[in-house]
């Protein structure tokens, strides 16, 4: 990795945790649901830099958003943990596996549906262990899992269109070597 | 704005199918789920998956119910449920307010409040 793509990676991280933190204080109608507004960041580092950078920008930002707040280790944390790197994993790999087939709108939605489905499952795991309480809450959560990963996808369409354009004239040689630009669009 | 549509037009069809696709697959979920569910008569409180009360959703009351880091107040009034007081730092069973069907849980005292079907007879409540 160049200097100027840790910079990057270290700003990527910084923006991450500052919607982490932010979005703790949007009220939703029901308090478990959040926008995952840190899910733009992973994707746009999934797109760019691959999958290890976007799990590392993931795990940095869920410890160290746990620990400003005071959740670390409780039950939030985990949920939050789980979710964020099966989500990042299910973007990553979709993304490798299946390059340009998915533009960051389905990318969006695919990780999405791997945060609230690994969040069920531990929250069933772990704490619930009601089957029926997480089949009724299922539905809830994915369908805004569906409407905040539209927003998310399309705002990380956005920036990756405009980090693109940047990219031509600051970092083209750090974006575009490995698997970068031609595999976002279409 | 024009970022906005840019996004827009670079985003295939398969996306919007996929997305169109879930929303359905979900409401579907989502009235079966409801149906599966219907507004009961019976709440049922549980600590760490063991039933320790059975309440009549009909008779107002409140039953101090024990977790793991404390006391978790909840009450019946009107047909409706809710968790009075928690010992829980982000107190969002107690935000979640009152419920006619459905569930509360509080994940750090590990409590769920159901409301189910049937009558509860014979016993105001069951003790465990």
């Amino acid at each position: 990795m160049q200097s100027q793509d840790r910079l990057r990676v270290a700003l990527l991280v910084a923006v991450a945790i500052a919607l982490h933190g932010f979005e703790r204080t949007i009220p939703t109608p029901i308090p478990w649901l959040r926008f995952g507004f840190a899910n733009i960041i992973t994707l746009t580092a999934v797109v760019f830099y691959g999958l290890r950078v976007a799990l590392m920008i993931t795990l940095i930002r869920v410890f160290v958003v746990s620990l400003f707040v005071g959740t670390f280790l409780g039950p939030g944390f985990i949920l939050s943990l789980g979710g964020g790197l099966a989500s990042t994993i299910a973007m990553g790999g979709v993304f490798y596996l299946l390059g340009g087939l998915f533009s960051p709108l389905g990318l969006s939605l695919i990780g999405a549906f791997a945060h609230n489905l690994a969040q069920l499952f531990l929250a069933y795991l772990l704490f619930v262990r009601k089957i029926d309480a997480i089949l009724y809450l299922s539905p809830v959560i994915l369908v805004f899992g569906v409407l905040a990963g539209t927003v998310n996808g399309l705002a990380s369409g956005m920036l990756i269109i405009s980090l693109r354009e940047e990219g031509l004239r600051v970092g083209r040689k750090a974006m575009g070597k490995e698997h970068g630009a031609q595999g976002t669009g279409r | 704005m024009s970022l906005l549509k840019k996004t827009i037009k670079e985003t295939s069809h398969l996306n919007w199918i996929l997305l169109v696709f879930l929303l359905f697959f979900y409401l579907t979920g989502f009235i079966f789920v409801g149906r599966l569910m219907p507004a009961g008569e019976t709440v049922i409180v549980e600590v760490n998956g063991k039933t320790v009360y059975k309440l009549a959703l009909s008779e107002d009351r409140i039953v101090d119910v024990k977790g793991p880091i404390g006391v978790t107040k909840v009450e019946v009034k009107d047909g409706r449920v809710r968790v009075l007081y928690s010992p829980c730092p982000e107190k969002i069973c107690m935000k979640q307010g009152w419920i006619r069907r459905g569930v509360i849980i509080c994940v750090p005292n590990r409590v769920v409040v159901s409301i189910k079907g049937g009558k509860v007879r014979g016993v105001d409540a069951i003790t465990g």
